[in-house]
């Protein structure tokens, strides 16, 4: 007769393929530091770089905060961000508001509608608006055989335009963050403040609006940070008229070939992220503690 | 008054949908219009813009965004399973710092990334890769992340014991992969890499720093002619590239069936 013998292995059995688990990480941080982190490094030092001589200088930063036409693009970046930012949630709430509690069959129809323009890539949604806001574009043209204006209104190469455009663009991750943060709210405490007798408007102010917080902060963080770096919206719909910080920072690149300049502007870029980015998690994790979520 | 607030609610909804919609629409419309004058409905309708598309102008930059798109996802699909593997399955010393460390690009802007790229590659005096080898750079750098994300979501739901029983049952560590690893992950690394496909041929904050006469993508062209004219042709390009976008979308839901995890998991 034969004995079974079952062995519970004293080791822990090995990982699929036979090697230490840090052996393919080889060729992934490689890529990262040769095309990530030295990159991103030197464009660090060369911001210290001075164009004369050779020790680290701080020159290039003076020049950036002594620069009335930068910082005039740095505070046209964060104004037209914040707008964007603002627009994307407000717009963003009813229809994540909508998608978090439709069960009807319209709601993977609007679904796709919310989300899929994302496919169509930036330079299709800019040409639209372009289209659109143009001088002699749609409204204008519009507006201008109707007899209401004999001059086309500026709906482009201005704050306005772009503000649109972005908005546009970046409404879609509006909607995923706020959906996600909707959809955690328990639809039993809108029916039973109904049942007590409160009205829609109630409901809305003093149990979907407070409890939903964390959603507008994270959309409210992601239109920001994406409005103040995206290139292609302000460079279309603003055009000279209407500079960033992204469209100076190429053409300091591309025509000034001032690089310390340059690497200047792309770190105070890199810097506004990162602050947004910090404020916005503080913001959040505050928040979800308060809310005990 | 609640019978009113639905009916507010109804209309904002509706006026949200036509703002999202209508830029679309308009470039539709505009790729069909016999003229250059912009019209919303055109009286007359033409498929000249579109065969016009036959042409090295357009053809050429399209080839090279496939390329691009092609290597890059390809490339950071590999990269990825290589990352997530270790940070996610086999739970190498340091996973969380690690996988952090793979994530971190995506915290700096593309237009901070490519002012990087662009500053190393010329200070070294690597001129010559600009062009195709630095977009590749610069787009391996920007799609990796997603990669990584993905790939390692699909694989902390790993279930080690399938593994387990294929390897009790003999077979060879190559077997294993082949058969039991990749299977498993499959859904999740395509649309990890679709994902890259997708981000890539799209490109402008990267693109814009890396193109040279020449070797120039297909919406750096684009945006290079709208800054002077709104050409019609152009509409026609942005369609055609949708519907190239959205042909490459379906083909790699056939061969990795991701959507299935989407299914899955959705309500």
């Amino acid at each position: 007769m034969a004995v079974i013998i079952c062995s519970t292995p004293t080791k822990p059995l090995r990982a699929v393929v036979p090697v230490k688990g840090l052996l393919p990480l080889i060729a992934p941080s490689l890529v990262l530091v040769l095309f990530f982190a030295i990159p991103m490094g030197m464009m660090i030092g060369i911001s210290f770089q001075s164009q004369t001589e050779g020790s680290p200088t701080l020159a290039s930063y003076s020049r950036f905060f002594s620069n009335d036409l930068v910082l005039a693009g740095l505070a046209r970046t964060v104004v037209m961000s914040g707008l964007v930012a603002l627009c994307v949630t407000v717009l963003a709430y009813p229809l994540a508001y909508y998608l978090a509690r439709a069960t009807s069959r319209w709601r993977t129809v609007i679904f796709a509608l919310a989300i899929a323009p994302e496919l169509a890539g930036v330079v299709l949604r800019t040409y639209g608006w372009l289209i659109i806001l143009e001088d002699r574009g749609f409204i204008n043209s519009a507006l201008i055989w109707t007899g209401l204006i004999t001059e086309p209104l500026p709906l482009s190469k201005n704050l306005f335009g772009v503000v649109v455009g972005l908005t546009h663009v970046i409404l879609p991750f509006g909607v995923l963050s706020l959906l996600t943060s909707l959809q955690g709210i328990n639809p039993n405490l809108e029916k039973s403040a109904q049942i007590l007798g409160a009205s829609r408007l109630a409901v809305i102010r003093h149990i979907i609006l407070p409890l939903s917080v964390p959603g507008i902060v994270s959309s409210f963080l992601i239109g920001f940070t994406m409005a103040a770096s995206a290139y292609a919206t302000p460079a279309l719909l603003g055009g000279a008229g209407f500079k960033v910080m992204a469209t100076m920072v190429y053409e300091q690149v591309l025509f000034y070939l001032d690089w310390p300049f340059a690497a200047v502007m792309a770190n105070v870029l890199l810097i506004l992220m990162l602050a947004a980015g910090f404020i916005g998690s503080r913001l959040e994790s505050r928040l979800h503690q308060k809310l005990h979520l | 008054m609640n019978r009113l607030l639905t009916y507010l609610f109804r209309t904002a909804l509706a006026a949200i949908l036509a703002f999202i919609t209508l830029p679309l629409v308009v470039v539709v419309a505009a790729s069909f219009s016999p003229t250059s004058a912009v019209t919303f409905l055109p009286s007359e309708w033409t498929l000249q813009w579109y065969a016009a598309l036959w042409d090295s102008r357009w053809l050429d930059p399209f080839l090279l965004s496939v390329e691009l798109a092609v290597i890059v996802s390809l490339a950071s699909g590999l990269l990825g399973v290589l990352g997530a593997y270790s940070v996610a399955y086999a739970k190498c010393p340091g996973h969380t710092a690690i996988m952090a460390l793979l994530l971190s690009p995506m915290s700096v802007p593309q237009i901070v990334k490519g002012v990087a790229v662009v500053l190393f590659l010329s200070s070294i005096g690597l001129y010559d890769l600009l062009g195709t080898p630095g977009l590749v750079m610069a787009h391996i750098i920007l799609t990796l992340p997603y990669v990584v994300r993905m790939a390692a979501t699909a694989m902390f739901g790993f279930d080690k014991r399938l593994d387990r029983a294929a390897r009790i049952l003999g077979a060879s560590v190559t077997q294993r992969i082949r058969y039991v690893l990749l299977p498993l992950i499959r859904s999740g690394l395509f649309s990890g890499m679709t994902f890259a496909f997708i981000i890539s041929f799209n490109n402008i904050p990267l693109s814009v720093f890396l193109v040279r006469p020449g070797q120039t993508t297909l919406p750096i062209t684009v945006i290079n002619h709208l800054e002077y004219s709104l050409d019609p042709v152009l509409a026609a390009v942005n369609v055609a590239s949708l519907l190239f976008i959205l042909g490459a979308i379906i083909l790699f839901e056939k061969i990795g069936g991701f959507s299935a995890q989407f299914h899955g998991g959705s309500k």
